[in-house]
């Protein structure tokens, strides 16, 4: 019985050396989650630098130190510094009388055009009248997988419901034209029809893909969209850091500002597909040092959230 | 391209064994150190990691190795046999036979490929003389025939679908079932995207397979996938015989270590790889001359003992 008190009265003094087996183990419980490996070791070193040559109290266990000075941090990186409230920009907006612009980006397959309608059902329950361009003009299929949800999303919310109004129309023009240009038509048509939103697919790309990346960037600046979103899936591991790195590095590349449009927020996508291994959330934050704005749980239009914190930490400190 | 990086850092992982002058604990686990390190920043699954980590270190006993055995050699060795084991999982994958009908079906995540994927296969064949035709038996996507049509026409590949049947199962029977008939020999099932939590999408799954009996089952993986990659494959093996796997976005950035954690789950070879959004961004995938030019080593069956 003593020798177990002797482990916990007494002040300690924290060394990296009697740290660093709590940290490895730590580094290794956010990799399994999910956490990119890179961060994960910033994330520990962070930890280390903060607690280095601190003092324990007479009751603080090192582990459990450790790991609430991890929690916090974590705490920190997914609180947003700034909220985005959507429909409070859409409103004042419309009192400029011009649509609000969300432009969705990111890579191939992510769930962009279904959340883009997630996010237009949301809307329309909010009463606010959606515009949606067709900017995918490349991958088969992506004009008619709008059209569908256009009608899907139209029967939900017919006129009757709304005074009259038609809730949400496409804009499209078939495959292979510029999207920049289609964006900017679109704009202009929702601006005229005074429609109150306008939610602009692009299609997938890879990063690396320069002249795609080039493409979006273009997109971006000559449209000016009121909020930029990046979607990226929770099933991404250690390439969610290179995804985010490089799509704010093509917009600040090909910006002829001095403050670049670089991506506002992100949509999480997919989150009902990884149990218990959220690390992406971790990720997607710590690079961007922007809120997720959206978290998308399922398949079906209602399958929309916003990111619970508290519960993703102690998911991933489990 | 593809696992490119990580080859690199093994390779550079092991030379520091041929650097050292001496072998002994320390050496060996600071190379193991960096091997890991490569994998798990390419997503190979944490659990399969720590496994090669032990299993490595388990082949060589430093107190009581007998002298003249050389050690660089014993541990270089394990190391290449366990990198195999997490690529080659030892079973041939299905060959379709000429002048019968192979039906193949496709199954994965939602958005990892397999509609692209599909079309690229079916090319694939058409291409080498085979009579080929694809099936949509994704009811449930916005667009999803509209796709496989638009790719389907444009490669001059026969297709089946169908704008108003709900049911997959029922597309899925009525379209392998036709295309029998017509002597296809190369019969491509097309089917949504599911993940293992959604039972009903599972089941789905279960009662397309048995109304179509396919020859192979091809689990469709994207290469940028993390952790979560192994509780899925293993959930989709369970469910269907899953005898093949095909990872997509190999084209991106990723090193497609999260994909291969589907080769141990699934007990299944990679068997293509997909390195574009284009028809022709696809290429046979075969394990052994992979992984020696991952390593940059040459032949490896002559450094691996049998
Ligand atoms: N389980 C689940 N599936 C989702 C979610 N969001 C989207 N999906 C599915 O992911 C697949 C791809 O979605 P899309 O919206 O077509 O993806 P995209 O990013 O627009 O794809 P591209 O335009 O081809 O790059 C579809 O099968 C969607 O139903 C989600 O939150 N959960
Ligand atoms: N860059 C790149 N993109 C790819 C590759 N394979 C597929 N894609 C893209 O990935 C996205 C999703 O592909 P789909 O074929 O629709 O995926 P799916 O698995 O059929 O999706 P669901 O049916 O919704 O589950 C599309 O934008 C494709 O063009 C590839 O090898 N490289
Ligand atoms: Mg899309
Ligand atoms: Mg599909």
């Amino acid at each position: 019985l003593f020798s177990i008190f002797s482990g916990l009265v007494g002040s300690k003094t924290l060394t990296r050396a009697t740290m660093q087996p709590h940290l490895e183990k730590l580094k290794e419980l956010m990799m399994s989650k999910n956490v990119a490996a890179d961060i994960s070791e910033k994330l520990c070193e962070s930890v280390a630098v903060k607690l280095d040559g601190k003092v324990l109290g007479t009751f603080e266990g090192l582990a459990s130190t450790i790991k609430t000075t991890l929690s916090d941090a974590l705490v920190q990186i997914l609180s947003p510094k700034r909220r985005i409230d959507i429909l409070r920009d859409v409103f004042e907006a419309k009192r400029a009388a011009r649509p609000y612009v969300m432009a969705f980006c990111g890579v191939n397959g992510v769930g962009k055009s279904t959340n883009l309608a997630k996010i237009c059902f949301w809307l329309i329950e909010n009463n606010v009248r959606v515009l949606i361009a067709a900017c995918d003009t490349f991958r088969a299929g992506a004009v008619e997988q709008l059209r569908t949800h256009t009608k899907h999303l139209n029967a939900l919310h017919p006129p009757e419901k709304h005074d009259g109004r038609q809730m949400v129309q496409l804009y499209e023009k078939g495959y292979g034209k510029d999207a920049a240009g289609i964006a900017m038509e679109a704009i202009h048509y929702a601006q005229e029809a005074r429609i109150d939103v306008v939610l602009v697919d692009t299609a997938g790309r890879m990063q690396d893909n320069e002249p795609l990346m080039r493409a979006l960037a273009k997109l971006i600046v000559v449209n000016e969209p009121d909020l930029v979103l990046f979607v990226g899936e929770a099933l991404v591991g250690n390439e969610a850091v290179d995804q985010l790195v490089k799509f704010n590095q093509a917009l600040a590349d090909n910006s002829t500002t001095e403050n670049p449009h670089l991506i506002d927020g992100i949509v999480l996508t997919k989150f009902d597909t990884i149990d218990d291994k959220v690390g992406a959330a971790i990720s997607m934050s710590y690079i961007t040092g922007q809120p997720i704005v959206f978290v998308g749980t399922g398949q079906t239009y209602s399958d929309l959230r916003n990111l619970d914190a508290k519960a993703v930490i102690s998911t991933l400190m489990k | 391209m593809v696992l490119a990086d990580l080859g690199k850092k093994i390779t550079s992982a092991l030379r520091s064994l041929s650097n050292a002058t001496v072998i002994n604990e320390d050496v060996l686990n600071s190379m193991l150190k960096e091997v890991c390190a490569a994998l798990l920043e390419a997503d190979v699954n944490v659990r399969m990691v720590s496994t090669l980590r032990t299993n490595v270190r388990s082949v060589i006993d430093f107190e009581n190795m007998a002298a003249g055995l050389n050690k660089r050699r014993i541990i270089q060795s394990a190391v290449f046999k366990e990198l195999m084991k997490l690529v080659d999982p030892g079973v041939p994958a299905y060959q379709p036979v000429k002048g019968k009908h192979n039906v193949i079906m496709f199954v994965g995540l939602q958005g990892s490929g397999k509609t692209t994927t599909c079309t690229k296969l079916a090319y694939h064949y058409m291409k080498r003389g085979w009579k080929t035709c694809l099936v949509c038996a994704d009811t449930f996507r916005a667009g999803a025939y509209d796709q496989l049509k638009q790719n389907a026409t444009k490669a001059r590949i026969p297709f089946y679908g169908s704008y108003t049947e709900i049911d997959p199962v029922v597309i899925a029977q009525e379209g392998v079932d036709m295309f029998k008939k017509e002597g296809f020999e190369i019969i491509i099932v097309d089917t949504s995207g599911r993940h293992k939590q959604e039972d009903s999408l599972f089941e789905e799954m279960l009662q397309v397979s048995n109304a179509v009996t396919p020859d192979e089952v091809i689990f469709v993986m994207d290469a940028s996938i993390g952790q979560a990659c192994e509780a899925q494959a293993r959930a989709f093996k369970e469910k269907v015989d899953v005898g093949a796997v095909i990872i997509t976005k190999l084209d991106g950035h990723a090193k497609g270590g999260g994909a291969l954690s589907a080769v141990a789950a699934t007990k299944s070879p990679i068997i293509f790889i997909g390195t574009g959004e284009h028809i022709d961004d696809f290429e046979v995938f075969k394990v052994r001359p992979f992984i020696s030019k991952l390593l940059g080593m040459g032949d490896i069956d002559g450094i691996i003992e049998k």
